[in-house]
Protein backbone atom coordinates (compact mmCIF):
# COMPACT_ATOMS: atom_id res chain seq x y z
CA UNK A 1 0.00 0.00 0.00
CA UNK A 2 1.69 3.32 -1.09
CA UNK A 3 1.08 6.92 0.61
CA UNK A 4 -1.94 7.49 -1.61
CA UNK A 5 -3.52 4.13 -0.60
CA UNK A 6 -3.14 4.87 2.90
CA UNK A 7 -4.47 8.20 2.97
CA UNK A 8 -7.58 7.12 1.56
CA UNK A 9 -7.58 4.43 4.50
CA UNK A 10 -9.39 5.70 8.10
CA UNK A 11 -8.23 3.73 10.97
CA UNK A 12 -10.81 1.46 10.62
CA UNK A 13 -10.06 0.20 7.49
CA UNK A 14 -13.21 2.03 5.64
CA UNK A 15 -13.02 4.82 3.05
CA UNK A 16 -12.55 7.94 4.39
CA UNK A 17 -14.87 10.64 4.02
CA UNK A 18 -13.02 14.29 3.07
CA UNK A 19 -14.11 17.14 5.53
CA UNK A 20 -16.54 19.52 4.51
CA UNK A 21 -15.64 22.92 4.16
CA UNK A 22 -18.58 26.04 3.63
CA UNK A 23 -18.05 29.14 2.56
CA UNK A 24 -20.78 31.56 2.63
CA UNK A 25 -20.79 35.13 2.02
CA UNK A 26 -22.49 38.18 0.04
CA UNK A 27 -22.34 38.84 -3.92
CA UNK A 28 -18.87 40.13 -4.37
CA UNK A 29 -17.11 39.20 -1.41
CA UNK A 30 -14.44 37.56 -3.28
CA UNK A 31 -15.50 33.69 -2.04
CA UNK A 32 -14.38 32.35 -5.72
CA UNK A 33 -11.02 34.47 -5.66
CA UNK A 34 -10.48 33.22 -1.79
CA UNK A 35 -10.83 29.68 -3.27
CA UNK A 36 -8.54 30.40 -6.23
CA UNK A 37 -6.19 31.28 -3.68
CA UNK A 38 -6.29 28.37 -1.14
CA UNK A 39 -5.83 25.77 -4.00
CA UNK A 40 -2.60 26.25 -4.62
CA UNK A 41 -1.63 26.62 -1.07
CA UNK A 42 -3.01 23.68 -0.31
CA UNK A 43 -2.24 21.33 -2.95
CA UNK A 44 1.48 22.23 -2.12
CA UNK A 45 0.97 20.92 1.11
CA UNK A 46 -0.22 18.05 -0.22
CA UNK A 47 -3.78 17.87 0.33
CA UNK A 48 -6.35 17.13 -2.32
CA UNK A 49 -9.01 19.73 -2.75
CA UNK A 50 -11.99 19.53 -4.44
CA UNK A 51 -15.35 22.26 -4.86
CA UNK A 52 -18.63 22.47 -5.32
CA UNK A 53 -20.06 25.87 -5.96
CA UNK A 54 -23.47 26.79 -6.13
CA UNK A 55 -24.17 29.68 -8.59
CA UNK A 56 -26.50 32.20 -7.97
CA UNK A 57 -27.88 32.32 -11.70
CA UNK A 58 -24.94 31.55 -14.16
CA UNK A 59 -22.80 28.90 -13.78
CA UNK A 60 -19.72 31.60 -14.00
CA UNK A 61 -18.37 30.08 -11.21
CA UNK A 62 -17.79 26.81 -11.24
CA UNK A 63 -16.58 28.06 -14.98
CA UNK A 64 -13.99 29.94 -13.50
CA UNK A 65 -12.63 27.70 -11.17
CA UNK A 66 -12.81 25.07 -14.10
CA UNK A 67 -11.04 27.10 -16.68
CA UNK A 68 -8.36 28.20 -13.61
CA UNK A 69 -5.66 25.60 -14.20
CA UNK A 70 -5.62 25.65 -10.65
CA UNK A 71 -7.39 22.40 -10.55
CA UNK A 72 -8.61 18.96 -12.67
CA UNK A 73 -12.12 21.01 -13.93
CA UNK A 74 -13.86 16.91 -13.04
CA UNK A 75 -12.90 18.02 -9.26
CA UNK A 76 -15.58 21.19 -9.59
CA UNK A 77 -19.23 20.63 -9.69
CA UNK A 78 -21.78 22.98 -9.91
CA UNK A 79 -25.10 22.56 -8.54
CA UNK A 80 -27.75 25.70 -9.12
CA UNK A 81 -29.56 27.04 -6.48
CA UNK A 82 -33.39 27.94 -7.70
CA UNK A 83 -33.31 31.16 -6.75
CA UNK A 84 -32.70 29.96 -3.07
CA UNK A 85 -29.00 30.07 -2.18
CA UNK A 86 -30.08 30.04 1.52
CA UNK A 87 -32.42 27.13 1.27
CA UNK A 88 -30.12 24.67 -0.64
CA UNK A 89 -26.80 24.98 2.14
CA UNK A 90 -29.41 25.43 5.32
CA UNK A 91 -33.39 24.10 5.34
CA UNK A 92 -32.52 21.37 2.03
CA UNK A 93 -29.19 20.55 1.32
CA UNK A 94 -29.96 17.39 -0.06
CA UNK A 95 -28.28 18.44 -3.56
CA UNK A 96 -25.08 19.40 -2.28
CA UNK A 97 -24.78 16.49 0.07
CA UNK A 98 -25.05 14.43 -2.81
CA UNK A 99 -23.06 16.53 -5.20
CA UNK A 100 -20.23 16.56 -2.21
CA UNK A 101 -20.89 12.54 -1.82
CA UNK A 102 -20.04 11.94 -5.95
CA UNK A 103 -17.26 13.92 -5.41
CA UNK A 104 -15.89 11.80 -2.71
CA UNK A 105 -17.08 8.56 -4.91
CA UNK A 106 -14.63 9.65 -7.57
CA UNK A 107 -11.96 10.92 -5.99
CA UNK A 108 -11.49 8.71 -2.50
CA UNK A 109 -7.81 10.59 -1.85
CA UNK A 110 -9.46 13.74 -1.14
CA UNK A 111 -9.06 15.73 1.77
CA UNK A 112 -11.30 18.68 1.51
CA UNK A 113 -14.49 19.47 -0.38
CA UNK A 114 -14.85 23.44 -0.25
CA UNK A 115 -18.64 24.03 -0.70
CA UNK A 116 -18.90 27.60 -2.18
CA UNK A 117 -22.47 29.16 -1.56
CA UNK A 118 -24.10 31.59 -4.12
CA UNK A 119 -24.19 34.74 -2.76
CA UNK A 120 -26.27 36.01 -0.07
CA UNK A 121 -26.62 38.08 2.95
CA UNK A 122 -25.24 38.13 6.19
CA UNK A 123 -28.00 36.04 7.34
CA UNK A 124 -26.62 33.00 5.68
CA UNK A 125 -25.69 29.73 7.86
CA UNK A 126 -24.63 26.50 6.81
CA UNK A 127 -26.35 22.96 8.15
CA UNK A 128 -24.42 21.10 10.05
CA UNK A 129 -25.54 18.13 8.14
CA UNK A 130 -23.75 19.22 5.20
CA UNK A 131 -20.62 20.94 6.41
CA UNK A 132 -18.09 20.50 9.34
CA UNK A 133 -16.79 23.67 9.10
CA UNK A 134 -17.61 27.08 7.92
CA UNK A 135 -16.65 30.59 7.06
CA UNK A 136 -17.73 33.47 6.05
CA UNK A 137 -16.30 36.02 4.32
CA UNK A 138 -17.30 39.78 3.67
CA UNK A 139 -15.18 42.61 2.22
CA UNK A 140 -13.94 45.97 3.25
CA UNK A 141 -15.40 47.62 0.21
CA UNK A 142 -19.16 46.86 2.11
CA UNK A 143 -18.26 49.34 4.71
CA UNK A 144 -16.61 48.92 8.02
CA UNK A 145 -20.30 48.62 10.00
CA UNK A 146 -20.54 44.96 8.78
CA UNK A 147 -19.35 43.50 11.93
CA UNK A 148 -22.12 45.86 13.63
CA UNK A 149 -25.07 44.23 12.02
CA UNK A 150 -23.73 40.91 13.84
CA UNK A 151 -25.62 38.72 11.24
CA UNK A 152 -25.83 35.12 12.26
CA UNK A 153 -23.01 34.53 9.05
CA UNK A 154 -20.90 36.94 10.64
CA UNK A 155 -21.74 35.51 14.48
CA UNK A 156 -21.99 31.83 14.00
CA UNK A 157 -19.39 30.75 11.46
CA UNK A 158 -16.70 29.10 12.69
CA UNK A 159 -14.39 31.47 10.90
CA UNK A 160 -14.86 34.95 9.66
CA UNK A 161 -12.44 36.29 7.22
CA UNK A 162 -12.40 40.01 5.96
CA UNK A 163 -11.19 39.93 2.59
CA UNK A 164 -10.26 42.79 0.39
CA UNK A 165 -8.27 45.15 2.88
CA UNK A 166 -6.56 46.35 0.33
CA UNK A 167 -9.40 48.69 -0.77
CA UNK A 168 -10.63 49.76 2.24
CA UNK A 169 -8.56 52.88 2.10
CA UNK A 170 -10.21 53.73 -0.72
CA UNK A 171 -13.99 53.77 0.48
CA UNK A 172 -13.38 55.14 3.16
CA UNK A 173 -13.57 52.07 5.64
CA UNK A 174 -11.27 51.21 8.43
CA UNK A 175 -10.02 47.96 8.04
CA UNK A 176 -8.53 47.63 11.86
CA UNK A 177 -12.09 49.27 13.39
CA UNK A 178 -13.08 45.67 10.90
CA UNK A 179 -11.02 43.17 12.62
CA UNK A 180 -11.54 45.33 16.28
CA UNK A 181 -15.26 45.17 16.19
CA UNK A 182 -15.32 41.30 14.44
CA UNK A 183 -13.17 39.86 17.30
CA UNK A 184 -15.50 41.47 20.01
CA UNK A 185 -18.60 40.35 18.49
CA UNK A 186 -17.39 36.89 17.75
CA UNK A 187 -16.49 36.65 21.29
CA UNK A 188 -12.84 36.19 20.15
CA UNK A 189 -13.81 33.11 17.37
CA UNK A 190 -10.83 33.39 14.87
CA UNK A 191 -11.11 36.32 12.55
CA UNK A 192 -8.31 36.99 9.76
CA UNK A 193 -7.79 39.76 7.18
CA UNK A 194 -7.16 38.85 3.51
CA UNK A 195 -6.15 40.44 -0.06
CA UNK A 196 -6.05 37.78 -2.41
CA UNK A 197 -4.50 40.12 -4.89
CA UNK A 198 -1.26 40.29 -3.16
CA UNK A 199 -2.33 36.70 -1.15
CA UNK A 200 -1.96 38.21 2.14
CA UNK A 201 -3.34 36.37 4.60
CA UNK A 202 -3.57 33.19 2.70
CA UNK A 203 -0.93 31.36 4.82
CA UNK A 204 -2.68 32.20 7.62
CA UNK A 205 -5.65 30.92 6.54
CA UNK A 206 -4.28 27.44 5.06
CA UNK A 207 -2.79 27.30 8.88
CA UNK A 208 -6.23 27.47 10.16
CA UNK A 209 -7.70 25.52 8.25
CA UNK A 210 -5.38 22.65 8.89
CA UNK A 211 -5.84 23.19 12.30
CA UNK A 212 -9.24 23.34 12.82
CA UNK A 213 -10.20 21.12 9.96
CA UNK A 214 -8.16 18.41 9.27
CA UNK A 215 -6.77 18.40 12.96
CA UNK A 216 -2.52 18.08 11.98
CA UNK A 217 0.12 20.17 13.07
CA UNK A 218 0.78 23.21 11.10
CA UNK B 1 -58.58 4.46 15.34
CA UNK B 2 -55.22 2.92 16.69
CA UNK B 3 -52.57 5.19 17.51
CA UNK B 4 -50.39 3.55 14.49
CA UNK B 5 -54.02 5.00 12.14
CA UNK B 6 -53.56 8.32 14.36
CA UNK B 7 -49.98 9.40 13.08
CA UNK B 8 -50.51 8.72 9.49
CA UNK B 9 -52.10 11.75 8.75
CA UNK B 10 -49.55 13.76 10.24
CA UNK B 11 -46.91 11.55 8.73
CA UNK B 12 -48.18 12.77 5.59
CA UNK B 13 -47.91 16.32 5.70
CA UNK B 14 -44.47 15.48 7.21
CA UNK B 15 -43.67 13.45 4.73
CA UNK B 16 -45.30 15.85 1.22
CA UNK B 17 -44.24 19.15 3.51
CA UNK B 18 -42.03 21.13 1.24
CA UNK B 19 -39.93 22.32 4.04
CA UNK B 20 -39.05 17.77 4.02
CA UNK B 21 -35.65 17.69 2.10
CA UNK B 22 -35.71 16.59 -1.28
CA UNK B 23 -33.96 18.71 -3.46
CA UNK B 24 -37.26 19.81 -5.38
CA UNK B 25 -36.30 23.93 -4.68
CA UNK B 26 -33.39 23.47 -7.55
CA UNK B 27 -36.01 21.95 -10.54
CA UNK B 28 -38.31 23.93 -12.56
CA UNK B 29 -38.94 21.22 -14.71
CA UNK B 30 -38.65 22.71 -18.06
CA UNK B 31 -40.89 26.25 -17.05
CA UNK B 32 -37.41 28.35 -16.24
CA UNK B 33 -36.80 28.01 -20.32
CA UNK B 34 -40.38 28.65 -21.15
CA UNK B 35 -40.14 32.10 -19.14
CA UNK B 36 -37.05 33.28 -20.18
CA UNK B 37 -38.30 32.86 -24.07
CA UNK B 38 -41.97 34.72 -23.41
CA UNK B 39 -43.77 31.63 -23.71
CA UNK B 40 -44.95 31.75 -20.03
CA UNK B 41 -46.02 35.45 -19.16
CA UNK B 42 -48.67 34.51 -17.25
CA UNK B 43 -50.66 33.16 -14.89
CA UNK B 44 -52.92 31.22 -17.40
CA UNK B 45 -50.03 29.74 -18.56
CA UNK B 46 -48.72 28.56 -15.55
CA UNK B 47 -52.08 26.51 -15.40
CA UNK B 48 -51.52 25.14 -18.60
CA UNK B 49 -47.70 24.36 -18.11
CA UNK B 50 -48.81 22.41 -14.86
CA UNK B 51 -51.83 20.67 -16.51
CA UNK B 52 -49.38 19.42 -19.12
CA UNK B 53 -46.88 18.21 -16.60
CA UNK B 54 -49.71 16.38 -14.46
CA UNK B 55 -51.29 14.87 -17.67
CA UNK B 56 -49.57 14.17 -20.08
CA UNK B 57 -46.23 13.21 -17.93
CA UNK B 58 -47.25 12.64 -14.43
CA UNK B 59 -50.26 10.46 -14.39
CA UNK B 60 -49.38 8.19 -17.40
CA UNK B 61 -45.92 7.83 -16.30
CA UNK B 62 -44.39 8.73 -12.42
CA UNK B 63 -47.67 8.22 -11.29
CA UNK B 64 -48.01 4.12 -13.28
CA UNK B 65 -44.42 3.92 -12.19
CA UNK B 66 -45.10 4.64 -8.59
CA UNK B 67 -48.25 2.54 -8.33
CA UNK B 68 -46.32 -0.27 -9.29
CA UNK B 69 -43.31 0.43 -7.17
CA UNK B 70 -45.33 1.08 -4.38
CA UNK B 71 -47.18 -2.65 -4.78
CA UNK B 72 -43.97 -4.23 -5.72
CA UNK B 73 -41.57 -2.62 -2.55
CA UNK B 74 -39.78 -5.70 -1.89
CA UNK B 75 -38.95 -7.37 -5.46
CA UNK B 76 -35.93 -5.92 -6.15
CA UNK B 77 -36.00 -7.15 -9.96
CA UNK B 78 -39.35 -5.98 -10.99
CA UNK B 79 -37.69 -2.20 -9.00
CA UNK B 80 -35.42 -2.31 -11.28
CA UNK B 81 -37.44 -3.41 -14.28
CA UNK B 82 -39.78 -0.37 -13.45
CA UNK B 83 -36.69 1.94 -12.62
CA UNK B 84 -35.20 1.18 -16.62
CA UNK B 85 -38.77 2.31 -17.80
CA UNK B 86 -38.95 5.63 -16.69
CA UNK B 87 -35.60 6.04 -17.76
CA UNK B 88 -35.99 5.29 -21.61
CA UNK B 89 -39.54 7.27 -20.91
CA UNK B 90 -37.73 10.27 -20.27
CA UNK B 91 -36.16 12.36 -23.50
CA UNK B 92 -34.09 14.90 -22.39
CA UNK B 93 -30.97 14.55 -19.84
CA UNK B 94 -32.34 16.99 -17.66
CA UNK B 95 -35.78 15.47 -16.74
CA UNK B 96 -33.69 12.33 -16.36
CA UNK B 97 -30.78 13.21 -14.26
CA UNK B 98 -33.69 15.67 -11.97
CA UNK B 99 -35.71 12.76 -11.52
CA UNK B 100 -32.68 10.53 -10.52
CA UNK B 101 -31.06 13.67 -8.19
CA UNK B 102 -35.05 14.18 -6.60
CA UNK B 103 -34.75 10.43 -5.76
CA UNK B 104 -31.45 10.26 -4.35
CA UNK B 105 -31.96 13.18 -2.88
CA UNK B 106 -35.42 11.80 -1.02
CA UNK B 107 -33.48 8.88 -0.42
CA UNK B 108 -30.23 10.39 1.09
CA UNK B 109 -32.91 11.69 3.99
CA UNK B 110 -34.58 8.30 4.55
CA UNK B 111 -31.47 6.83 5.14
CA UNK B 112 -30.39 9.33 7.48
CA UNK B 113 -34.44 8.45 9.35
CA UNK B 114 -33.39 4.84 9.23
CA UNK B 115 -36.79 4.27 7.11
CA UNK B 116 -37.00 0.62 6.36
CA UNK B 117 -36.04 -0.18 2.86
CA UNK B 118 -34.12 2.69 2.35
CA UNK B 119 -30.33 1.57 2.64
CA UNK B 120 -31.16 -1.44 0.73
CA UNK B 121 -32.23 0.95 -2.22
CA UNK B 122 -29.32 3.22 -1.62
CA UNK B 123 -27.44 -0.42 -2.57
CA UNK B 124 -29.07 -0.71 -5.48
CA UNK B 125 -27.98 2.73 -6.67
CA UNK B 126 -24.37 2.74 -5.59
CA UNK B 127 -23.92 -0.83 -7.36
CA UNK B 128 -26.02 0.41 -10.51
CA UNK B 129 -29.08 -2.01 -10.39
CA UNK B 130 -30.97 0.84 -10.15
CA UNK B 131 -31.37 4.57 -11.79
CA UNK B 132 -33.04 5.65 -8.72
CA UNK B 133 -35.86 7.84 -10.38
CA UNK B 134 -37.96 9.29 -8.24
CA UNK B 135 -41.20 7.83 -8.45
CA UNK B 136 -39.74 4.42 -7.82
CA UNK B 137 -37.79 6.07 -4.86
CA UNK B 138 -41.60 7.17 -3.33
CA UNK B 139 -43.14 3.84 -4.34
CA UNK B 140 -41.20 2.13 -1.79
CA UNK B 141 -40.35 4.24 0.66
CA UNK B 142 -43.93 5.59 1.34
CA UNK B 143 -44.89 1.85 1.28
CA UNK B 144 -42.50 1.00 3.58
CA UNK B 145 -43.23 4.46 5.94
CA UNK B 146 -47.10 2.56 5.79
CA UNK B 147 -48.66 4.82 3.34
CA UNK B 148 -51.26 3.70 1.22
CA UNK B 149 -51.10 3.84 -3.13
CA UNK B 150 -53.72 6.95 -3.65
CA UNK B 151 -51.97 8.15 -0.32
CA UNK B 152 -48.74 7.66 -1.66
CA UNK B 153 -50.15 9.12 -5.20
CA UNK B 154 -51.71 12.02 -3.39
CA UNK B 155 -48.60 13.24 -2.33
CA UNK B 156 -46.30 12.51 -5.07
CA UNK B 157 -48.91 15.11 -7.05
CA UNK B 158 -49.09 17.43 -4.26
CA UNK B 159 -45.49 17.42 -4.63
CA UNK B 160 -45.63 18.24 -8.13
CA UNK B 161 -47.77 20.50 -7.92
CA UNK B 162 -46.34 22.56 -5.32
CA UNK B 163 -42.30 22.50 -6.72
CA UNK B 164 -43.89 24.28 -10.20
CA UNK B 165 -45.79 26.99 -8.74
CA UNK B 166 -43.04 27.40 -6.15
CA UNK B 167 -40.58 28.07 -9.14
CA UNK B 168 -43.11 30.18 -11.18
CA UNK B 169 -42.90 32.65 -8.12
CA UNK B 170 -39.41 32.31 -8.05
CA UNK B 171 -39.18 33.20 -11.33
CA UNK B 172 -41.85 36.08 -11.25
CA UNK B 173 -44.22 35.33 -13.24
CA UNK B 174 -47.25 34.93 -11.01
CA UNK B 175 -46.88 36.31 -7.31
CA UNK B 176 -47.81 34.03 -3.72
CA UNK B 177 -51.24 34.70 -4.10
CA UNK B 178 -52.24 33.79 -7.61
CA UNK B 179 -50.21 30.33 -7.09
CA UNK B 180 -52.58 29.97 -4.37
CA UNK B 181 -55.16 30.34 -6.67
CA UNK B 182 -53.79 27.97 -8.91
CA UNK B 183 -53.41 25.13 -6.60
CA UNK B 184 -57.37 25.69 -5.55
CA UNK B 185 -58.89 25.25 -8.93
CA UNK B 186 -55.94 22.66 -10.16
CA UNK B 187 -57.29 20.25 -6.99
CA UNK B 188 -60.11 18.89 -9.20
CA UNK B 189 -57.75 18.28 -12.01
CA UNK B 190 -55.75 16.38 -9.74
CA UNK B 191 -58.51 14.44 -8.22
CA UNK B 192 -59.62 13.31 -11.99
CA UNK B 193 -56.35 12.23 -12.71
CA UNK B 194 -56.42 10.22 -9.80
CA UNK B 195 -59.45 8.02 -10.09
CA UNK B 196 -57.87 7.07 -13.69
CA UNK B 197 -57.59 3.39 -13.87
CA UNK B 198 -53.61 2.83 -12.98
CA UNK B 199 -52.24 1.87 -16.58
CA UNK B 200 -49.55 -1.54 -16.55
CA UNK B 201 -46.22 -0.91 -16.75
CA UNK B 202 -45.88 -1.54 -20.18
CA UNK B 203 -48.57 1.19 -21.17
CA UNK B 204 -46.51 3.92 -18.91
CA UNK B 205 -45.33 6.73 -21.43
CA UNK B 206 -45.17 10.87 -21.39
CA UNK B 207 -46.04 12.91 -24.21
CA UNK B 208 -44.35 16.65 -23.57
CA UNK B 209 -42.85 17.37 -26.66
CA UNK B 210 -42.68 21.45 -25.93
CA UNK B 211 -41.40 20.49 -22.26
CA UNK B 212 -38.72 17.97 -23.53
CA UNK B 213 -37.33 20.85 -26.25
CA UNK B 214 -37.39 23.30 -23.12
CA UNK B 215 -35.26 21.30 -21.01
CA UNK B 216 -33.05 20.26 -23.73
CA UNK B 217 -32.68 24.13 -24.73
CA UNK B 218 -31.65 24.96 -20.80
CA UNK B 219 -28.84 22.76 -21.05
CA UNK B 220 -27.19 25.28 -23.01
CA UNK B 221 -28.78 28.18 -21.30
CA UNK B 222 -26.49 30.53 -19.75
CA UNK B 223 -28.72 32.29 -17.23
CA UNK B 224 -30.38 29.32 -15.16
CA UNK B 225 -31.75 29.69 -11.78
CA UNK B 226 -32.72 26.09 -11.62
CA UNK B 227 -31.20 22.52 -12.43
CA UNK B 228 -33.49 21.92 -15.23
Amino acid sequence: MNDKDLRTQTTSGSQKSAARVGIGGPVGSGKTALIECLIPDLVSRGIEVAVVTNDLVTKEDAKRLQNSGLISPDRVLPVEAGACPHTIIREDPSLNIAAADNLNASFPELDVIFIESGGDNLASTFSLDLVDYWMFVIDTGAGDDIPRKKGPGIIRSDLLVVNKIDIGPYVGANVDLIKQEAVEVRNHRPTLLTDCKRKIGIDALVDQLIQDVLFTDV
Amino acid sequence: MTEDNKIIPLMLLQHSDSAFPSGSVSFSWGLETLVNRGMVTKADDVQAFLNAHLIARWASLDRVILVHAHQSWSDPDRLSWLDTLTEVQSLSAEQRQGSKLMGAAMLQMHCKLGTKTARELSAGISKGRLYGHVPVVQGVLWRALNFDSYQAQSMAAHGLVTSILSAAVRLSVIGHADAQRIHSAFLPAVVAALQEPVLEPEEAHSFTPQIEIASMMHEMDEMRLFMN
